[in-house]
C-alpha cells in the first residue's frame, strides 16, 4: 500500500517502506519488511496479526518509541528521522498518548499525579485541572489521592485510559488495552475508550489479538510476516 | 559422589557464579562481604602490628625486654642458671653519689650508673657534643676514663668538654652529653641527675665499699621462650623480675582502650555489611526461584542444586575474602601510617595471625546471612513454571535463627569480650530504633512538601514514599555512618575548641616541682623581677595509708585494683588556709586560719569513692615514720581544669608541718609562661637546678597529638562503615531496579526527557541523603550534648552548620552513589513497556 499525496495532507502518521531488522543467531531477521501505511486524523485503526507478526514493533516505530533500520516515518507532521531520542520524548509529550496492556502506572504516584504527568511533561500549566476533569469522565473522581496498589485492575487500566487522554493528545496508541482485564471490565474499558475518543477526537491506534475489539475500528491492518495483508 | 557428579556440580556452580553475576545482587553481595573483611583485616592486622611493636616498645621504655633488680649481686647458682636460658644480660650497677668539678667548688649529688658494653639491650642511648647539639647513638660503652652526663649535671656544674669530673677517687673526663636514655621516665621520683661509666671503671672510684646504696640491675634480652625460661628462676628474697607489662600497665591499658574503639568501628562496619549481604542473597534468591524450578523440571535433584549453590556461595566467599584482604591489607599500612609518628616505634611486618579470623567471619556472613535465603530457593516447586503463585514461599524459621546466632558470633568473635559485643550490640540497637523512628517521621513529612516542585521532584519523592520501609533502613544504615564520622571529626573539634574557649588565656602552662622550703623567696623574687605574676607554692608532703576507721589497712585490704594502685603508692598531701575557687565544697565548709592545728582533712570526691569516706571518718597516715590521724571534715570536688596544684588531702597549716614532724616536704607551683618568655626556663634551670620544671603546653600537644592520630585510625576506619552504609543503600537499589527500569520506560513513552528522568533520580537521592545527613547529624548533636552536659560540664548549644553540614555531606555522597549506581537505567528505552516486547 502507499500513500497518496491527498491523504499525506490530512494524515497524522505516515510509514513509508519500514523495514526492522534485528540479527539473531547470527542471522539477519526482518520483523517488518518494507511495510508503508498511512492513517488519516481522527480514524482509528486496529493492528492484528499472529503473535511475532510484528505489531508490537510496529506500533513502537510508530510512536517514535524505537527507530527502524531503514524507512521513513511523519508523526504528528514531523519526520522522526530528523530527531533523537529526547526530541522523539519531546513530540510525544502532551500530543502522544498511550494504553498499555500492564497499565504502567507508576507505582510511587497517586490516581491524579499519574494522570498528570502527560500535560506536566508537555508544560502545560493547567495540567491539574485538566487530571481531575478526566478522572471525573473516567469515574474516578473519589479516588484521586489514591495509590495505583490501592486500585482494582479495572480501576488501574481506568486511571491508565484517563492519563492517555488527560494532555487531550492528537494521537492515542493502545496496546493490547484489554489484555490483562476479563472479558466483562475489558468490554466496559473498550466502550470507555471509543467514548472518550469520539469525544476528543483523537486518532486512535491500536493493537489487538481481539477481533471483536478491532471490528470497532475504522479500519483493521492485518500483519502478516512483516507485510500488511 | 562420584568424580563425574562432582566435575559438572563444579561446572553448574562455576557457570551459576558467572552468570549470577551479571546481576547487581551477586556484586553487591561481594562488595558487601569484601568491605566487611577489609575492615576486619586493617584493624586486625595493625592492632597485631602494634601488640607487637608494644611489646618491644615498653622493652624501650625499660631498656630492655625484662630486668632482674636487687641490692646485690645475684647469686651464682641464679646467674648461672639465668645463662643457661640463652638470654643476653647487660648488668647495670647504680648508687647515688656526690660529684664535682675537680676544678672547682660546686658539688652535686647524682645517680652513678656503671654499664656493661652493649647498654642500653633496648631502644637507643643518643648522646651530644654540646647542649642541644646533634645526637648521636652510643657506642657499646663509655671508654674506661670517660664519663657521660646528663644536661642537669653539664647544666649545674657548669661542665664544658674535655672538664675533668671527680667521681669517688677517680677522675673523669666528660665526653658526651646524655639526650636520649630509654628507661629515663622522667617521673617525679627521678629527680637526680645521671651520669654513666665503664662498670670496669667502678672498683677504681672506690665507691663501691660496705655503706655503699647499690642498685644491681641485670638487663635481660631474648626470645619469648627464653625470658619465659628466664621468669621462672626462683630469685632469691629482695630481687624483683619486672617486665614491661608489669612497668607500664597505663601503656598497655591505653592501647586496649584505642583497640576497643577501633572493634566497635570495625563492629558497626559488619553489621552493615551483613545487612547488605543478607537484602541481596535475598533478592538473589528470589531471581534463583524460577532457574531452580526449570531445572527440577529438567530433572535435577535437589542434592545437586543444593551442593551447587553452596558451592557458588563458597567461590563468593573466596572472592570477597581475596579482595578484601587485598584492601585490607592496604588499609593496615595506612592505619600504621597513621599511628607512626605517636608510636615512635617502627612496627614489625604484619603477621598472619589475624588472617584465620578473617577467614572465619567472611565464613559466618555467608552462613548465617547468604546461604540460608539462597538454599530456600532449593524449595521452589516445579509447578512454577506455569504459574509463579502455585510457589508457595515458606517462612524461613531457619533463616532467621542463623542470622540471630551469626550476629551474636560475629560480634563476640571481632568484640572479643561478651561485655563489649552486648554493649555494642544493645547500642546499634538502641541507635538504630532511635534513628528508625526519627527517619519514618521525616520520611512521612515529606508528603506535604511534595506536592510543591516540578515533576521531577515530585517523581523523586514518590519514590521515597513508596518504598517507606526501604527509605527508613537506608536512611538508617546510612545514618549510622554519617553520625559516627560526624562524632569522630567535627564534632570532638567542636567539644575540644568549646572547652579550650572556656579556659582564661592565662591558664597556667608551666609546673614547678620539688622547690626547696628555702628556695620560695629566691623563687618568688626570680620570678619578680622577669614580670611573671606572683608565684604561690604549695607545700606537698607524702605519706602512707596505714589506717582507716581506726583499723589498720594496706592495699590488700581493698577489693577494687585502682583503689589498690592509689593505695600501693604513697599519698600526696598538703595544707591550706583558703582554698581556691577551683575546690567546690559538696559536704562541709572550707576553713580559713582559725583552723590552724587541727587534725582535719578536707578529701576530695575520687577519694571518697576510692575509700567510701564520709563526713567524720578517720584516716591514719604514717608521716616519715610517724603516725598522725585525721578527720574528715570536708568533701570538696576539684575543678582540674584550673591548672593549679591541687590535692586529693589537704589539712588545714600547723598539722603536717607541726612541731617535731619532719617529713620529706617540697613545693610546687604552677604559672602562665607566655610563649615568648621560654627562654626564661632555661636561667631558671641554671638558678634553681634541684626545681624541676614541667611543659605544660608541651605535655597537652602530646597528648593532643596522641588523640588525633587515634581518631584518625578512626576516622579512616569509619570510611569503610559508610562503605557498608552505601552497600545497603546499593542493596535496596539492585531490588527495585526492574521496576525503575519499567518505570523509566514509561516516562520516555510518555515524552519525559533524559534530563527530566535524571532530575528526578537526584531529587530522590539527594532527599534520602538530605535525611541520612540531617538524622546522623541530629543524632552526633544529641549525644555530644549529653556528652557535654553530663560528663564535660561544658555549655553546649544547638549548632545549626552541624545540620546543614551533615544535611549537604549526606544529599552530596548519597546522590553521587545513587546516581553512580542508576546511570544505565536512564538509558532504558521506552519500547520496553509495550507487552511482548524484549
Amino acid at each position: 500500500m502507499s500513500a497518496d499525496a491527498s491523504e499525506t495532507r490530512t494524515a497524522v502518521i505516515v510509514a513509508e517502506k519500514l523495514t526492522q531488522k534485528i540479527v539473531s543467531g547470527g542471522e539477519q531477521i526482518a520483523i517488518l519488511d518494507g511495510l508503508s501505511l498511512s492513517i488519516r486524523a481522527g480514524e482509528t485503526v486496529a493492528i492484528v496479526g499472529a503473535s511475532g507478526s510484528g505489531k508490537t514493533t510496529l506500533l513502537s516505530l510508530l510512536a517514535g518509541l524505537d527507530s527502524p533500520t531503514s524507512g521513513t516515518i511523519t508523526l504528528a507532521g514531523r519526520s522522526l528521522a530528523s530527531l533523537d531520542e529526547d526530541g522523539r520524548a519531546a513530540l510525544r509529550a502532551g500530543r502522544v498518548g498511550f494504553v498499555f496492556q500492564s497499565f504502567q502506572l507508576l507505582a510511587g504516584l497517586t490516581a491524579l499525579e499519574n494522570v498528570m504527568l502527560p500535560a506536566e511533561l508537555a508544560g502545560r500549566a493547567d495540567a491539574e485541572a485538566l487530571a481531575r476533569d478526566t478522572l471525573t469522565r473516567v469515574g474516578l473522581e473519589a479516588r484521586t489521592g489514591h495509590y495505583p496498589y490501592q486500585l482494582s485492575g479495572g480501576e488501574q487500566q481506568r486511571v491508565a485510559i484517563a492519563r492517555a487522554f488527560a494532555a487531550q493528545p492528537e494521537i492515542l496508541f493502545a496496546d493490547e488495552p484489554t489484555g490483562n482485564l476479563d472479558a466483562a471490565t475489558g468490554s466496559k474499558i473498550v466502550d470507555l475508550l471509543f467514548q472518550l475518543n469520539r469525544d476528543r477526537g483523537a486518532t486512535l491506534v491500536l493493537v489487538t489479538h481481539d477481533m471483536s475489539l478491532a471490528a470497532r475500528c475504522d479500519r483493521v491492518l492485518r500483519l502478516n510476516a512483516g507485510r500488511l495483508e | 559422589m562420584s568424580a563425574p557428579h562432582t566435575a559438572s556440580t563444579w561446572r553448574f556452580a562455576w557457570q551459576r557464579l558467572r552468570r549470577g553475576w551479571a546481576s547487581g545482587e551477586l556484586r553487591v553481595l561481594v562488595l558487601a562481604l569484601a568491605i566487611a573483611a577489609a575492615a576486619a583485616i586493617a584493624v586486625g592486622l595493625f592492632t597485631d602490628r602494634v601488640r607487637l611493636a608494644l611489646e618491644a616498645g615498653a622493652g624501650e621504655q625499660l631498656g630492655a625486654d625484662a630486668v632482674i633488680s636487687g641490692r646485690d649481686p645475684l647469686p651464682d647458682p641464679q646467674m648461672a642458671a639465668l645463662r643457661e636460658t640463652g638470654v643476653r644480660i647487660v648488668s647495670v650497677t647504680s648508687f647515688p653519689s656526690v660529684v664535682a668539678r675537680v676544678d672547682g667548688e660546686d658539688t652535686q649529688l647524682a645517680t652513678i650508673k656503671g654499664v656493661d658494653t652493649g647498654y642500653p639491650l633496648r631502644g637507643k642511648l643518643l648522646l651530644t657534643r654540646e647542649p642541644f647539639g646533634a645526637t648521636e647513638t652510643a657506642p657499646p660503652q663509655p671508654a674506661l676514663g670517660e664519663v657521660w652526663v646528663d644536661l642537669r649535671l653539664w647544666t649545674t656544674l657548669g661542665l664544658s668538654p674535655g672538664a675533668k669530673l671527680q667521681v669517688g677517687t677517680a677522675a673523669l673526663e666528660v665526653t658526651r652529653i646524655i639526650a636520649e636514655e630509654p628507661g629515663r621516665s622522667g617521673s617525679f621520683g627521678d629527680l637526680a641527675p645521671n651520669l654513666i661509666v665503664n662498670a670496669a671503671a667502678l672498683p677504681a672510684t672506690g665507691l663501691l665499699g660496705p655503706g655503699s646504696r647499690l642498685q644491681i640491675s641485670l638487663q635481660l634480652g631474648g626470645t619469648r621462650a627464653q625470658l619465659a625460661a628466664a621468669e621462672k628462676i626462683e630469685l632469691p628474697p629482695g630481687f624483683r623480675f619486672t617486665t614491661p607489662e608489669s612497668a607500664q600497665p597505663q601503656v598497655r591499658n591505653s592501647m586496649d582502650r584505642a583497640r576497643s574503639f577501633l572493634n566497635i568501628a570495625v563492629l558497626a562496619t559488619i553489621l552493615l555489611s551483613a545487612a547488605a549481604v543478607a537484602l541481596s542473597a535475598r533478592q538473589y534468591s528470589q531471581r534463583l526461584r524460577d532457574e531452580v524450578a526449570l531445572l527440577k523440571v529438567l530433572g535435577a535433584r535437589r542434592a545437586f542444586i543444593r551442593r551447587g549453590l553452596v558451592l557458588q556461595v563458597l567461590m563468593l566467599g573466596l572472592i570477597a575474602g581475596g579482595l578484601g584482604a587485598a584492601v585490607g591489607i592496604g588499609g593496615q599500612a595506612v592505619l600504621a601510617s597513621l599511628a607512626a609518628p605517636v608510636l615512635k616505634i617502627t612496627l614489625p611486618p604484619p603477621g598472619l595471625l589475624p588472617l584465620p579470623a578473617v577467614l572465619g567471619l567472611v565464613l559466618l556472613m555467608l552462613a548465617g546471612f547468604a546461604l540460608p535465603p539462597v538454599l530456600a530457593a532449593v524449595e521452589s516447586a516445579p509447578v512454577r513454571v506455569f504459574q509463579r503463585a502455585a510457589d508457595r514461599e515458606a517462612r524461613g524459621v531457619w533463616g532467621v535463627a542463623a542470622a540471630v546466632i551469626a550476629v551474636a558470633a560475629l560480634l563476640w568473635l571481632q568484640a572479643g569480650s561478651l561485655k563489649l559485643a552486648g554493649f555494642v550490640f544493645g547500642g546499634a540497637l538502641a541507635t538504630a530504633g532511635v534513628l528508625a523512628l526519627f527517619a519514618w517521621l521525616l520520611v512521612r513529612g515529606l508528603a506535604g512538601i511534595r506536592a510543591r516542585g516540578g515533576i521531577a521532584w515530585r517523581f523523586g519523592l514518590g519514590n521515597i514514599a513508596r518504598r517507606k520501609a526501604a527509605a527508613v533502613a537506608q536512611i538508617v544504615a546510612l545514618g549510622i555512618a554519617l553520625m559516627a564520622l560526624l562524632l569522630v571529626t567535627v564534632v570532638r573539634q567542636d567539644l575540644l575548641a568549646t572547652w579550650q574557649n572556656k579556659l582564661p588565656p592565662t591558664t597556667p602552662n608551666q609546673f614547678l616541682i620539688g622547690i626547696l622550703p628555702d628556695q620560695i623567696a629566691p623563687l618568688q623574687a626570680f620570678f619578680k623581677a622577669r614580670g611573671v605574676p606572683a608565684l604561690t607554692p604549695q607545700p606537698m608532703v607524702r605519706a602512707r595509708l596505714t589506717g582507716l576507721r581506726g583499723t589498720e589497712v594496706n592495699a590488700e585490704s581493698f577489693e577494687d585494683p585502682e583503689t589498690r594502685r592509689w593505695i600501693n603508692r604513697e599519698f600526696n598531701l598538703s595544707w591550706t588556709a583558703a582554698f581556691g575557687d577551683d575546690n567546690e565544697f559538696i559536704e562541709g565548709k572550707p576553713w580559713g586560719d582559725e583552723a590552724r592545728g587541727q587534725p582535719w582533712l578536707a578529701v576530695d570526691d575520687y577519694a571518697v569513692e576510692r575509700l567510701k569516706l564520709k563526713l567524720g571518718d578517720t584516716l591514719t597516715l604514717d608521716l616519715a615514720g610517724t603516725p598522725i590521724t585525721l578527720e574528715v571534715r570536708a568533701v570538696r570536688k576539684i575543678k582540674w581544669d584550673s591548672f593549679k596544684p591541687n590535692f586529693f588531702l589537704v589539712t588545714p597549716p600547723g598539722v603536717l608541718d607541726a612541731e617535731g614532724l619532719n617529713p620529706p616536704l617540697q613545693w610546687i607551683a604552677s604559672f602562665y609562661l607566655p610563649r615568648e618568655q621560654r627562654a626564661l626556663l632555661r636561667e631558671l634551670i641554671r638558678e634553681f637546678p634541684n626545681v624541676t620544671a614541667l611543659d605544660l603546653d608541651a605535655a597537652l600537644n602530646q597528648v593532643r597529638g596522641i588523640v588525633d592520630r587515634i581518631v584518625g585510625a578512626l576516622e579512616f576506619i569509619f570510611l569503610f562503615t559508610l562503605l557498608a552504609g552505601l552497600v545497603v543503600m546499593m542493596a535496596v537499589i539492585e531490588g527495585s531496579r526492574a521496576d525503575r527500569v519499567r518505570e523509566t520506560g514509561v516516562l520516555r513513552a510518555l515524552g519525559a526527557s533524559r534530563r527530566v528522568i535524571r532530575q528526578g533520580l537526584i531529587a530522590e537521592y539527594a532527599v534520602l541523603g538530605g535525611l541520612a545527613g540531617a538524622v546522623a547529624a541530629f543524632a552526633a548533636q544529641a549525644l555530644a550534648w549529653a556528652l557535654a552536659a553530663g560528663v564535660l560540664e561544658l555549655p553546649y548549644g544547638p549548632r545549626p552548620l552541624l545540620w546543614l553540614t551533615g544535611t549537604l555531606a549526606g544529599a552530596a555522597i548519597v546522590t553521587a552513589a545513587g546516581y553512580l549506581s542508576l546511570r544505565r537505567v536512564l538509558n532504558t528505552s521506552p519500547r520496553t513497556v509495550l507487552a511482548g516486547a524484549a
